[in-house]
């Protein structure tokens, strides 16, 4: 379905004024409080401004280059402004969970006006017209919800976007006898930036982990998402997509667990940020393919791609959040080979009728689209029913992983690990204590004393009593049950606020988690 | 004309075309083609030089941090000499037992009995029906100074410690160091036991001292009993150097820290060095009702214990800074007014 409207071509030197004012807004928000607060997010801020103020004067200065510029055409583009209203929807509910996400709002803002000075420039620098629509907010929407770079490297976030359009503009091929962009701009982007980072063994300098972890920090974030999926569903008709690509996750997590006895992802069987990402970052009608096998095809290779990557992230020691960045960009490049391999009809021969409506283009059958979100409705229903979205989740609970981690299962004493310091990072005092035993004594992880040593100060400072005792004493190892702050702390699947939970409550609840201290306080209690 | 650059995959499929800079104006192909090959290596020098400025920037994490620090060299400018103190010994005080003085084992009356003193807490009273105890303690060594500024210094310079505030060692080199934890207390103390033992193995040590870290003697922090004794003798003398206040003998109801050892004190127990006042000193005792005893320290494992601090500091009025007076503070707590002091116990 697509759905735009077009005013004339105009053609005005004035226009070229309009870079400048992109530019200048952006230097009016570098003296906003909140990139005042740091110098040289306030520098990249003035950069970005410099870049389009220096390229634009270069337009107007250099009488060929100004000869073919300043044409705009405004198309408004129910893809671009549809999207842009779902991502912003999932920042308004998500922010209200997680505060820093409104604190970005005035570097979202520059980041698109950016956008808007940047795409504008390179049509006019090639002698097109510019399109002016809603396009450039989708794509910094896109980018946004998974990778926003540390204040001190927030320039890298401007050349991100920089990245992309160049990737839109010069990385094309023929599909269906017209040129056309290869790889999804936002998807590009955070793909070869995710990439560098990762190689550069620098992925500390953006927000990616917390935009992962604190997804779900905000109540049925699974049941939101899902929502504003079926608006993207209804109009686009990216169904399959998204339904392939989730139920392939969800099938080979379920597959994962039967043989190996632990939960493949930690947080759920299909974590928030993938589930995102399915939604909002594969479904780009442009970069996606056209027909319905072509487009569950696509889905299923981006489950096994995020499924895969998890893996091989993990064992490479390097953030798993990538995992669903890193395939978008390969499989925007295996589009053309799905439409070929599924317009060839080689295999094909053996299927009936339906089969013929299968490969035709997805527009033409509005109603089958709505079978589809029919199907993708009852799916997500059975999941949240059977607790495998929103609801809690075996992945969360230490006391499940210190037993895998006894019994030698997976690699459960990797997940331990990692799960107590996700703990440790939100202040649980406990789970720090934990790590650094863990670290010091080497049985379940190489000895790192430095670093247990580190943890164990940590938690002594959080004013845990055991850890300044080990500490203290190296020799021993001092442990006790978490407090009950410490619980509030790791019973938060979900986003709950537990801080005001009572005790009794808490305690059921940690009893529910597997916690065996509270269900014997619990049967003492009764 | 369109200028544009064809890229065969392979002879079934579409051509893959990446388009040059100039595709407004007619021109010749092999021009396209030359610009398209120029945006191309302008891209790939823009993502090395991303790559580049990734490689070079600092871990921001605390992990990554205190992993560079520890090679990252001398951090803390220190200087090339200090009166009494010896630089390359950590820079402890420049005699054979490193600054350690003996205190002789032994009992001594510990807090404080309020017909005598008159400015004392209730925190002080023995409990028990008795309004002072009688520990007795085995010979132990106490520092004569507190720990300097020089001292963290060296610390910091050679264990890549986190300094998670820059204030630490920002003060002259001599001067005790304060807005330090509990925890970098610990870590320090841990650090210069290593550092001396190394040194006594080494033969670098005087025989005395190097004697006693062969036979199992550690550097530690004091416990409280161990400081009240250290400070007030076994006599029970309310301030280091007797019963009256006297700001001749210390550094108190003053406006900053002054160098350690300022203050000539030769009728202060041990010849300890500002036992009252400068700053107050970290023990390894969590803050518990008396009757004191070392024994009980793992029943405050379930409480978010105080660590106890003794002596005082600059700021306080002659209360504050009597031996017997007992501070707390969090295990995180970086303060201006506090310190620390090392001890020498048997293992």
């Amino acid at each position: 379905m697509s759905q735009s409207s077009a005013t004339p071509v105009e053609r005005s030197v004035a226009n070229l004024v309009m870079p400048l004012v992109l530019g200048g807004t952006i230097v009016a928000l570098a003296h906003s409080a909140r990139v005042q607060s740091s110098t040289l997010l306030t520098q990249s801020f003035l950069g970005a401004a410099g870049v389009l103020g220096a390229w634009s004067l270069l337009l107007i200065v250099v009488p060929t280059l100004r000869q073919a510029s300043g044409r705009i055409e405004t198309t408004l583009r129910a893809q671009h402004y549809i999207q842009a209203f779902c991502q912003f929807s999932v920042y308004a509910y998500w922010g209200w969970y997680w505060r820093p996400v409104y604190d970005m709002g005035v570097l979202i803002a520059a980041q698109i006006l950016f956008a808007y000075g940047f795409s504008m420039l390179l049509s006019w620098s090639r002698g097109r017209l510019y399109t002016l629509g809603f396009g450039p907010i989708p794509i910094i929407g896109s980018i946004n919800l998974f990778l926003w770079f540390r204040d001190d490297w927030f320039y890298l976030q401007f050349l991100m976007i920089a990245v992309g359009f160049l990737g839109k503009e010069f990385i094309r091929w023929q599909r269906d006898g017209r040129s056309a962009h290869i790889f999804n701009p936002s998807a590009f982007a955070l793909g070869l930036f995710s990439l560098v980072l990762i190689a550069a063994g620098s992925t500390d300098l953006t927000w990616g982990q917390e935009i992962a972890s604190t997804l779900t920090l905000a109540p049925r974030i699974y049941l939101f998402l899902f929502l504003v999926g079926l608006v993207v569903m209804y109009f686009f008709e990216i169904t399959l997509v998204a339904g392939s690509a989730a139920a392939v996750l969800f099938l080979l997590s379920a597959a994962s667990f039967q043989i190996t006895g632990v939960p493949y992802f930690i947080d759920s069987e299909i974590p928030a940020a993938v589930f995102l990402g399915l939604h909002l970052l594969i479904t780009d009608p442009s970069t996606s393919p056209r027909t319905p096998v072509g487009k569950t095809i696509f889905g299923a290779f981006y489950g096994l791609g995020v499924f895969g990557l998890y893996a091989l992230l993990g064992a490479m020691g390097a953030p798993t959040f990538y995992d669903k960045l890193l395939c978008v960009p390969l499989l925007n490049l295996s589009v053309r080979a799905i439409d070929h391999f599924v317009r060839s009809r080689k295999w094909t021969e053996a299927w009936t009728a339906a089969t013929d409506i299968a490969a035709r283009p997805v527009w033409i059958s509005p109603r089958l689209n709505l079978m589809r979100m029919a199907v993708w409705i009852l799916f997500f229903g059975v999941m949240s029913m059977t607790g495998r979205t929103d609801g809690q989740h075996t992945g969360d609970a230490v006391p499940f992983w210190e037993q895998a981690c006894a019994d030698g299962r997976g690699n459960a004493c990797e997940r331990l690990i990692q799960l107590e310091a996700s703990y440790c990072g939100d202040n649980s005092a406990w789970a720090c204590n934990e790590l650094g035993l863990h670290y010091r004594s080497g049985t379940i992880t190489e000895v790192d004393a430095e670093l247990g040593r580190s943890y164990l100060a940590r938690a002594c400072e959080l004013r845990y009593q055991p850890a300044c005792m080990n500490l203290l004493e190296p020799s021993r190892s001092v442990r006790t049950e978490p407090r009950p702050l410490d619980l509030r702390l790791m019973l938060r699947e979900g986003g709950l606020n537990l801080m005001q939970m009572e005790i009794p409550a808490l305690l059921d609840r940690a009893c529910a988690h597997e916690w065996s201290f509270a269900c014997q306080r619990i049967a003492s209690r009764s | 004309m369109c200028a544009r650059v064809v890229v065969r995959l392979s002879e079934d499929r579409e051509p893959l075309v990446t388009e040059g800079w100039s595709g407004r104006s007619p021109g010749d192909p092999a021009d396209a083609a030359t610009r398209s090959t120029g945006v191309v290596i302008a891209a790939v020098a823009l993502v090395a030089l991303s790559w580049l400025a990734l490689a070079l920037a600092p871990d921001s994490d605390a992990e990554g941090r205190m992993r560079d620090a520890a090679v990252a060299g001398p951090r803390v400018p220190l200087p090339s000499a200090l009166a009494r103190f010896r630089p390359g010994t950590a820079w402890l005080p420049d005699d054979p037992m490193l600054g350690f003085e003996e205190i002789p084992g032994g009992p001594f009356v510990m807090g404080s009995d309020p017909a005598r003193d008159s400015l004392s807490f209730d925190v002080e009273w023995w409990g028990n029906g008795r309004v002072q105890g009688q520990p007795d303690l085995p010979t132990f060594y106490m520092a004569r100074y507190e720990v300097t500024v020089a001292q963290y210094g060296a610390f910091v310079n050679a264990s890549g410690h986190l300094v998670l505030d820059a204030r630490a060692v920002q003060a002259p080199p001599d001067h005790p160091v304060t807005w330090i934890a509990w925890t970098d207390a610990i870590a320090y103390a841990d650090w210069l036991d290593g550092e001396l033992r190394a040194r006594a193995d080494a033969g670098d040590l005087d025989s005395a001292i190097a004697g006693l870290l062969r036979g199992g003697w550690r550097v530690t922090h004091p416990t409280e009993a161990q400081w009240e004794k250290a400070a007030r003798g076994n006599d029970g003398r309310i301030y280091p150097w007797g019963d009256t206040p006297d700001p001749g003998f210390a550094n108190y109801r003053a406006r900053s820290t002054t160098a350690v050892g300022s203050f000539d004190c030769p009728s202060c127990a041990h010849g300890l060095s500002d036992m009252s006042g400068n700053v107050w000193e970290w023990t390894i005792s969590p803050y518990q009702p008396y009757p004191f005893t070392d024994a009980d320290d793992a029943e405050t494992m379930r409480s978010e214990a105080l660590w106890v601090m003794r002596g005082g500091s600059f700021g306080d009025p002659e209360r504050m800074i009597r031996a017997a007076n007992r501070g707390g503070a969090d295990p995180g707590a970086r303060r201006p007014f506090i310190g620390l002091r090392v001890a020498l116990v048997p293992g």
